[in-house]
């Protein structure tokens, strides 16, 4: 039999609330198949499995209580002929951050990176799909095929923000709202004509105090990160002038051919130039644990992402160095929405190996961002802005972004930082080959 | 698409975006992602929804024309069927 545990949550995150499950008894799960929803003071977060097998019992019951990582969750029975993995202990709550292993399927080589990125999107585990390509390269296909039955168990509503929001202030099931949104999506619209047809009984518990509580425990959560950052890690902070006049022309000109849907932001050129300047400075990529550097060979590019009623959340866009800009720009536009929606999965929290912050959006010129333990870097870029510029020993007036970078002076000095930012500069001067 | 048309619609989308917004609060003439503290990312979700509920069509080079109100709604009079 197999335990399934409350995973590891990310950096200060070692207590959770069970809000529902999305399995029964005897339902088969998949790796990367979505099972319950819990909620810790920063977020909602879909938490994943990363066994297969039938689930044999739901040990805890949804509840107020806030639960420690490690806390025994659900029993899983293992397929026949299937290897469990062997099951983490309960760590005790004090230890649970760091002592917890995170939950991902073990890594496999799989044919192309655009496939792997896929399969991690979808939960598929390469190694278990037969591949229809040359030699039994598993491809595109073969990924979403692996997927099909992995959709059509979970059954998950596709609803706005807003529609979420009022769904739970007024007690409608968003799953039997009819969808009038494209692609299924339940709007607020949907949730409000529900509502008329079928009022909530008045003993339905509404949780009409959420959003101002979830804020003020989420300020303490950050308060709690920040304070063991600036306690703990000896920052250094360096800053480069970036000038972006042929990546802005570049993009420009790239959007003017595509439809709504396909534009790029600026964003995401230069999350997949950071990506690419840490393959180059790979001990700013990783994490520190047991009072020790773990660089990672995976760059999970953690992305600052503020909430509309406030705090901010900073979830994984994994493998990003390994993604086209299109792909970038999906994921990035995808994880944003989940966000805002609060829809987060747990590995998004548990595993970036460092983080991005682009406060120019809110017209800040220059960012000094503090390092999200146990991450040992943190990139800021601010608002892109025109500045004179020398070219050729002529002045000109170029868009310049101002990129700031903090290190952890336990594990690089200023001249790996300054390298960093170097290759930065000198991709974003390509941008055609990101 | 008639005026009134175009700016239910505009907030309808918006209404998605910035669930808080009041569009009674929102001053149609001025910078509507510094009035509504909205990123790129919200901004461009917007004109996405707006082109998925009227069908038109907003190429890179007018998204200018969506900078405040008046000009979307403008817009959208002038370029719906």
């Amino acid at each position: 039999m197999i335990d399934f545990v409350l995973p590891s949550l990310g950096a200060d995150m070692d207590l959770a609330k069970l809000n529902c499950w999305l399995v029964k008894p005897g339902d088969t799960v998949h790796k990367g198949q979505i099972i319950a929803e819990v909620e810790t003071d920063k977020a909602v977060l879909e938490v994943e499995c990363w066994d297969e097998g039938v689930v044999e019992e739901l040990v805890l019951a949804p509840g107020p209580t806030r639960l420690p990582v490690g806390t025994l969750l659900a029993l899983i029975r293992p397929l026949e002929g299937a290897q469990p993995r062997p099951s983490p202990k309960a760590p005790a709550v004090a230890e649970a951050v760091t002592a917890q292993p995170i939950h991902r399927a073990p890594r496999h080589e799989v044919p192309s990176p655009p496939v792997r990125h896929l399969a991690h999107q979808l939960g598929v585990d390469t190694a278990r799909v037969a591949g229809s390509g040359p030699a039994g390269e598993v491809t595109r296909e073969d990924v979403r095929r692996a997927a099909e039955p992995v959709i059509g168990l979970e059954q998950r509503v596709k609803a706005s923000p807003l529609a979420r929001r009022l769904a739970r202030e007024t007690g409608v099931d968003l799953g039997i709202v009819p969808a009038s949104g494209l692609a299924g999506l339940v709007t607020a619209k949907d949730v409000r004509a529900m509502e008329q047809v079928t009022p909530a009984p008045p003993d339905l518990p509404v949780e009409t105090t959420e959003p101002e509580g979830r804020s003020e425990t989420m300020r303490r959560a950050i308060a709690r990160s920040m304070a063991h950052s600036k306690r703990e890690i000896p920052h250094y902070y360096l800053a480069n002038h970036i000038d972006l006049d042929r990546a802005l022309r570049w993009l420009t000109a790239q959007n003017e051919e595509r439809p709504i849907s396909g534009r790029i932001l600026p964003a995401a050129l230069l999350l997949k130039a950071t990506a690419l300047a840490l393959r180059e400075t790979p001990d700013l990529n990783g994490r520190w644990v047991d009072d020790g550097f773990r660089p990672s060979d995976a760059i999970h590019l953690g992305v600052a992402i503020s909430l509309r009623e406030g705090g901010l959340v900073a979830p994984a866009i994994h493998d990003a160095d390994r993604l086209s800009l299109e792909e970038m720009m999906a994921s990035l536009r995808d994880l944003v929405n989940r966000a805002r929606s609060w829809r987060l999965r747990s590995s998004e929290m548990s595993d970036p190996t460092i983080t991005v912050t682009n406060l120019g959006e809110r017209g800040v010129e220059t960012a000094f961002p503090v390092i999200i333990p146990p991450q040992v870097a943190i990139v800021g870029f601010g608002r892109v802005v025109d500045m004179p510029v020398a070219i050729d020993g002529q002045p000109a007036v170029h868009p310049v972004v101002h990129a700031t970078l903090a290190g952890d002076h336990r594990v690089t000095d200023g001249h790996r930082g300054g390298l960093f930012l170097d290759a930065l500069d000198r991709l974003l001067q390509e941008p055609e080959a990101l | 698409m008639n005026k009134e048309q175009a700016r239910q619609t505009i907030f309808e989308v918006l209404g998605e975006i910035a669930p808080e917004v009041d569009p009674a609060t929102v001053d149609d003439s001025s910078d509507l992602t510094e009035q509504l503290d909205l990123d790129s990312m919200d901004y461009l979700n917007w004109m996405l929804g707006i082109n998925q509920a009227t069908g038109v069509e907003i190429p890179q080079r007018d998204v200018s024309r969506f900078l405040t109100i008046d000009g979307a709604v403008e817009y959208l009079v002038s370029h719906s069927g």
